[in-house]
């Protein structure tokens, strides 16, 4: 501290006060003039205390009304009034914003000013003035997100970025919302309605092309052509007893040949993975009649999901089939077969198939085992969650890696690689995949933070667990509230895409 | 689609000491729901070897079979047909079209599946039909020259058959194809 000058002047200490009296904003003016006098400036610093005391209460030491109103600091209104209708200011806002960008980009224009004149000047419209009102679903009744659902779905030309803010908090059950949206988000259906009714009728009829090309019993292809062939000779004179007419088809197609172009052959060495498949689709989720019994909609249900399955591993030899696909069809095939409206559930093979290809798009990669250990393939998706849990929690990052030793590959496998579907119960699944699917930052990225949100919600018996109780627990995910678990990957710090933990 | 193996009269080892080459790469496991066998296999070692193919497995006793526990005649029905099985040396005269004609309708049958001519036949009689898949290794026989070995495999699809004759031809394999349908009313086959 420096060696002040001593020796203040009464002018000095009649300074000082004012000095201080000056930190209060907007009275420098009335200080200035009162510095000679300093009877007068501690009279107005005593009064200047007194305003910024009161604040409006003590009303009586106030001399002039006039002066006390402008040396009362200006009180921001929205102190006022309840933190409800500030938030919702702020998500009306943010609402107002997305319709903006959306609108800008309908429009094609590229300044989102004039988007805003517009918005705020012109007549808002209905549907969204409605969903400003209808703020903070947790908060209203499920009628309303209903309500909110049908609004945004109803639309012309569908909101994609609305729908996913939307789904990401979790879609009703019931009504057919829930696969409208999964085939929304998925891409399956364009986002303008009226183009909905022909792309449909495209897709299936393109299902049912390739089922009767590639799923089609050789057997009823040889009678198609014989058909074909009774026709074509005119064979209508026929004996009634004597030898039965031979064709001679050395070097056509017959059950036994092992050509490599005989559909017969092709047939039986489908065989092999509809055996598979068949075996699988018995252990889907069995504690459930949908899938499982004998009944004859598990049967019927149990067939579609082997013919989508059939086709997938055809059309993609370089992957074929694998163990596991049949829970990621599953519940696909659950939601669009439930769909109240008939003409979707009685299609919801073909909606299955198209969507199933889509979702498993992604993430094929980890299917193939050439592919285990290059950029693309698993392994280098599970030292990302590494990273990612690295990123978020160092020290369970370094309990599990380091100290027990528990690699990603024992126990995250099977949740990336299934996504997430043999971890818990069935509508827990669904309600994860409502924000896989709408996640803004790809289903594939969503996954990710989920595993990493897994991993910290039981953050506390790992820390305390070796590398017995770790795995186990981990291998046998306990029940928890998923909203929570939802809430705790949508908050993770990411990581960069390239930061890879050596495993 | 219902695949079903004909065939019979192997005379293993009286005769002919295993099948063709040619035949066994094309006879694999998986692919055959049912074998029926005319008989005269005639010991153990083919009866286990026919069983490797596929479990469900019909035979009847021929004169030379080891095994004397075989039924004479066999019936089964496998989708919409009814099919008769028997070796055939019961019949008299032996391959006689009418006297098969009378064993059809003691069985009740829609097809008739018989040997011991060694000698393949496919033909339509008085509103059933009778195959004869001769013999699988081209055995030996007294009443037929010039034995090539063949077998049969049918292709049984609800009304509809589809046959297939596999002969043994100067060591080629010829396949060919027959067809009939089983008319809700009589005659209307192929």
């Amino acid at each position: 501290m420096l060696k002040l000058n001593l020796n203040l002047s009464e002018k000095t200490k009649r300074v000082l006060p004012d000095r201080l009296g000056s930190l209060i904003a907007g009275f420098e003016t009335k200080e200035e003039e009162d510095v000679g006098e300093s009877g007068l400036g501690l009279d107005h610093l005593g009064e200047e205390l007194e305003t910024f005391h009161s604040c409006g209460y003590d009303l009586e030491t106030v001399s002039d009304e006039e002066e006390w109103d402008s040396m009362i600091r200006p009180i921001p209104v929205k102190e006022n009034q309840s933190s409800v209708v500030s938030v919702a200011e702020m998500i009306s806002a943010d609402e107002k914003r997305s319709e903006l960008d959306f609108e800008a980009n309908q429009m094609g224009t590229e300044s989102t000013v004039d988007g805003l004149a517009i918005v705020l000047f012109s007549e808002v419209p209905l549907s969204s003035s409605r969903s400003c009102f209808v703020m903070q679903p947790e908060l209203m009744g499920t009628q309303s997100i209903v309500e909110e659902f049908a609004v945004v779905l109803s639309q012309k030309h569908i909101n994609l970025e609305k729908l996913q803010g939307l789904s990401s908090s979790g879609l009703p059950d019931g009504g057919g919302l829930r696969a409208t949206a999964w085939k929304l988000l998925l891409g399956y259906l364009p986002a303008s309605r009226d183009m909905w009714e022909e792309e449909l009728a495209q897709n299936r009829l393109k299902y049912a092309s390739l089922k009767e090309e590639f799923l089609l019993d050789p057997s009823k292809s040889t009678n198609r052509n014989y058909e074909e062939l009774v026709a074509s000779e005119l064979e209508k004179k026929h004996d009634l007893d004597g030898l039965l007419r031979r064709h001679d088809i050395s070097h056509g197609d017959h059950p036994l040949s092992n050509r490599k172009a005989s559909i017969w052959h092709q047939y039986f060495q489908d065989a092999e993975i509809a055996e598979q498949i068949d075996r699988d689709l018995q252990r889907t989720h069995p504690d459930m009649k949908f899938f499982s019994g004998d009944s004859s909609l598990s049967r019927n249900n149990r067939q579609a999901m082997r013919n989508i399955l059939l086709l997938f591993a055809k059309l993609n030899p370089a992957i074929r089939y694998v163990q596991g696909m049949n829970e990621v069809l599953a519940p696909l095939y659950y939601i669009f077969s439930t769909n109240p409206d008939e003409q979707n559930a009685t299609n919801a093979e073909a909606d299955s198939f198209s969507c199933f290809v889509r979702l498993l798009s992604d993430s094929v990669d980890h299917f193939c085992q050439q592919l285990d250990n290059s950029s693309v393939g698993i392994h280098s998706t599970l030292s990302r969650l590494a990273g990612l849990l690295k990123a978020n929690d160092e020290e369970l990052w370094w309990h599990l890696e380091i100290t027990n030793k528990v690699n990603p590959q024992f126990y995250a496998f099977r949740w990336i690689t299934l996504l997430l579907t043999q971890e818990f119960n069935f509508s827990s699944i669904i309600r994860i995949w409502d924000s896989l699917l709408s996640s803004s930052f790809g289903v594939q990225e969503m996954l990710l933070r989920v595993c990493c949100a897994m991993l910290l919600c039981v953050k506390s018996r790992l820390l305390s667990g070796d590398f017995t109780t770790n795995l186990k627990l981990l291998q046998h995910y306990p029940e928890i509230n998923i909203n929570h678990l939802l809430q705790v990957a949508q908050e993770l710090t990411p990581t960069s895409y390239f930061s890879l933990v050596p495993v | 689609m219902v695949l079903v193996l004909a065939l019979g009269d192997l005379h293993i080892p009286h005769r002919a000491s295993d099948l063709p080459a040619k035949f066994k790469s094309m006879l694999v496991p998986g692919k055959i729901q049912h074998i029926i066998c005319t008989g005269n296999l005639c010991n153990k070692e083919v009866h286990d070897y026919l069983k490797s193919l596929c479990p469900d497995m019909h035979i009847t006793r021929g004169e030379y079979d080891e095994d004397a526990r075989y039924p004479e005649t066999k019936t089964l029905t496998i989708g919409q047909f009814k099919l008769g099985l028997c070796h055939g040396h019961q019949v008299i005269p032996w391959g006689d079209l009418d006297s098969l004609a009378m064993l059809q309708r003691q069985l009740d049958v829609d097809i008739l599946v018989t040997g011991h001519t060694h000698q393949f036949k496919a033909y339509k009689h008085e509103g059933g039909v009778v195959i004869n898949p001769g013999s699988a290794t081209g055995a030996f026989s007294s009443i037929t020259y010039d034995v090539n070995p063949s077998f049969v495999l049918m292709d049984i699809d609800a009304l509809r058959v589809v046959v297939y004759v596999y002969e043994l031809i100067d060591g080629e394999v010829k396949v060919d194809k027959i067809d009939f349908k089983k008319a809700a009313t009589s005659h209307s086959s192929h």
